[in-house]
């Protein structure tokens, strides 16, 4: 998006501080470098009980790595983890038994059946026999793979296998749930029911973090951690996010003739114009309710009509590609060398 | 608080039942890994007889010695360990037979026994033999000199029944004939006896040992495939993750495949004593006993191989080389003893050694006097599985 008023320097990243040391997930000022290399650098953020955080970001961003600090399978080279409490280096049993957690590739045993993949995780997580049939039934009808439950996984498609998986961690039934990608490769209308079951945890008083491929999926989130290049470029709710990454609300005004945006850059409120073709203009402004009437009263002044305003909603590609290229502009880089989102 | 034990073996059991279906879902690699090398074992233990066949000989007279020429006139004196193939005059003939190999002895005859035994002097019998092989080249020394120990038995036997004749002659008295001529000739000879419990026989001596190689081996080739596959597809860690503990992996890997092996273990114990009559003279608790206890240390050592290995060849690998130094280091075939003593002692390290020895006693002697052998596989069993929980417990925490 060019931006005829962009001049501010972007915004610094949504990090919630003090961190509330209550919060289930907590980082603090974390950093994991390989080498010379920071996979993640200086991260901080906590995610509430009851909460879905969404992390997203580029492929690289340091999505993965931070899912394995959490999960202690990493150990950060500098900063404070705390899941439940506790360091994840040091996790107690019982707080274990707390965590559920699904690894990006899949990493179950091929020559076991979808039931008893289910059934071996519930074991490993001291789930008894009778509660334990009971969860297994209802995890695999969870992801719709009740009917499938003696084939074994090897015989499974790619998005079965993602679902089984998923299964396995929801499993325990645990509070916290860490989910590397769980949609990635399930066809859209299973990835809907996926979400509703996320939300229906959530609604549990569970607390998920989530990392997708698919930026859209932010919108299922209660709040989204933007990563690139292992920073955290911002942390808000979706809506929020829409709001940092065009400035404010932004209203689509269409004309009935060829309209130049940049006369609209004076109007009281407006803190910038995008012109999308000659009788289409995007204006930003901090309230959309205020700032209407007085671009309407701007455009008929200059002797032309409006035809029509709304609200527009750009989709979450674009406030992506926009926040990531903002950040990038800010650290001296080339928008367009972006990572691909 | 009763329920964390009850986890924890839920937890275990988790890995036994696992296992077991994993191995009962691969019949073709359980098979092929474990069984293979036995099906081999098995066609050499029912060809091979133990018996060593009767050297291939050429006797060389010299025409001018009036011996007889018939082959059967010298085979009672060769003993059963060489046939006398034929009786000849020609030494190079018998040597070129020697050459390509159609003969295993040649022995030729001086042609003066007589003259320098007059003169008081030796006379040579030339024994001729061509082996590259250390063990059968022994051996036909060996049987040259028992042939020429007969030989000169044959020949003071003669001797002294012809003094003896003499002196009768001369003297008309009998008396000289009061020693027959073969005690002098040979006054004392072996009478051996074997003292121990069940007569040597090839099946019943080499099938304890069997039993301990085939137990050994199975554990070894199933456990050593099994870390090395969680490690590399990633599930170290989903276990990183969860409550279950090192010991606990270890404890239902145990288990498993414990159970399998224990089922073949008997299996080839059932074969042994009812099908090829080997003899079980100990209790069958003390076998059972000395066999878990080998399954033990053998679970260790194939765990150990899993947990060192880099990839599912490398483990194969070294599964083999375990096996490798078994057959050669074990007591399997070659006797132990013979070894020098750094390498006895690092023979223990496989748990085989000691199985053979116990098993042998167990079945063959009805009891050891090699009690120490029971604490080697204990010691072991021990140092084997802290060595992979350790190893475990870094990869874990590394995963």
């Amino acid at each position: 998006m060019t931006d005829s008023k962009r001049s501010s320097p972007p915004p610094a990243p949504m990090s919630i501080r003090p961190i509330p040391t209550d919060s289930p997930i907590v980082l603090q000022e974390v950093t994991r470098a390989f080498a010379q290399v920071r996979a993640i650098d200086a991260i901080s953020l906590a995610v509430p009980r009851g909460t879905i955080l969404g992390l997203i970001g580029p492929s690289g961003s340091g999505k993965t790595t931070t899912i394995r600090t959490l999960t202690g399978a990493l150990a950060p080279t500098s900063g404070i983890v705390r899941v439940l409490g506790e360091d994840p280096r040091r996790f107690h049993r019982r707080t274990r038994e707390r965590i559920g957690y699904s690894p990006q590739d899949f990493v179950l045993y091929q020559d076991l059946t979808a039931r008893e993949n289910v059934d071996f995780m519930g074991s490993l997580f001291g789930m008894l026999w009778r509660r334990r049939r009971r969860r297994v039934r209802e995890a695999l009808e969870l992801v719709g793979l009740w009917e499938a439950r003696d084939r074994r996984a090897s015989q499974l498609s790619g998005g079965m296998r993602r679902r089984l998986e998923l299964a396995c961690a929801l499993v325990h039934d645990p509070e916290v749930l860490f989910l590397d990608e769980p949609t990635a490769g399930i066809d859209p209308i299973l990835r809907q029911t996926v979400w509703q079951e996320l939300r229906r945890l959530r609604d549990e008083g569970r607390t998920l973090l989530v990392t997708t491929q698919y930026v859209a999926e932010a919108e299922h989130c209660d709040a989204v951690a933007l990563l690139s290049h292992g920073r955290l470029i911002a942390l808000a709710r979706p809506e929020d996010l829409r709001r940092q990454a065009l400035g404010g609300d932004v209203i689509e005004v269409e004309v009935d003739r060829p309209f130049d945006a940049r006369s609209l850059a004076g109007v009281e409120g407006v803190t910038a114009v995008r012109q999308r073709d000659p009788r289409s203009v995007l204006v930003v402004a901090e309230n959309a309710g205020m700032v209407t009437p007085r671009v309407v009263d701007a455009i008929d002044s200059l002797g032309a009509d409006v035809v029509s305003s709304r609200e527009y909603r750009p989709t979450f590609d674009e406030v992506f590609a926009e926040l990531v290229s903002r950040d990038r502009l800010a650290r001296g880089l080339a928008p367009d060398d972006a990572e691909a989102a | 608080m009763l329920f964390g034990p009850l986890k924890s073996f839920t937890r275990v059991l988790s890995f036994t039942r696992k296992e077991l279906l994993e191995v009962v879902r691969r019949p073709g690699a359980f098979f092929g890994l474990v069984l293979g090398p036995f099906l081999i074992m098995a066609i050499f233990g029912i060809g091979y007889s133990g018996l060593r066949r009767p050297l291939e000989t050429v006797l060389v007279l010299p025409p001018e010695s009036g011996l007889s020429q018939e082959a059967s006139a010298y085979q009672e004196l060769a003993g059963p360990a060489v046939h006398v193939r034929e009786v000849t005059a020609d030494a190079d003939l018998a040597e070129e037979q020697l050459q390509r190999e159609e003969v295993d002895l040649v022995v030729i005859a001086p042609a003066d026994v007589r003259q320098r035994f007059v003169n008081g002097r030796q006379a040579e019998i030339r024994v001729l033999y061509n082996e590259i092989d250390p063990l059968l080249s022994n051996y036909a020394a060996f049987v040259a000199y028992r042939l020429q120990q007969e030989v000169n038995r044959a020949i003071l036997t003669r001797a002294v029944e012809a003094g003896q004749e003499y002196v009768v002659r001369a003297t008309g008295s009998d008396k000289a004939r009061a020693i027959p001529a073969e005690v002098v000739a040979q006054p004392t000879r072996a009478d051996t006896v074997n003292i121990a419990q069940t007569p040597p026989a090839v099946v019943t001596f080499f099938m304890p040992a069997v039993l301990a190689l085939v137990l050994q081996h199975m554990a070894v080739t199933l456990t050593s495939l099994s870390l090395v596959r969680e490690r590399l597809s990633g599930a170290m860690e989903l276990f990183r993750v969860s409550p279950v503990g090192v010991v606990e992996i270890l404890l239902g890997k145990y288990l498993a495949f414990g159970i399998l092996t224990a089922l073949l273990g008997g299996l080839v114990t059932a074969v042994g004593v009812l099908l090829l009559q080997v003899p079980l003279l100990s209790s069958p608790w003390f076998l059972v006993a000395v066999s878990g206890l080998l399954v033990l240390a053998s679970l260790g050592l194939g765990l150990l191989i899993s947990a060192v290995a880099d990839s599912e060849r490398q483990a194969v690998q070294l599964s083999l080389l375990v096996l490798l130094a078994s057959v050669f280091f074990s007591g399997l075939v070659l006797p132990i003893g013979e070894f020098h003593e750094l390498v006895r002692a690092a023979a223990h390290l496989l748990p085989v050694t000691a199985g053979i020895r116990l098993l042998q006693d167990a079945m063959l002697r009805g009891g050891t006097y090699a009690g120490y052998l029971i604490g080697v596989l204990l010691v072991i069993t021990l140092v084997y599985f802290l060595l992979t929980a350790i190893l475990l417990r870094r990869q874990m925490a590394r995963a």
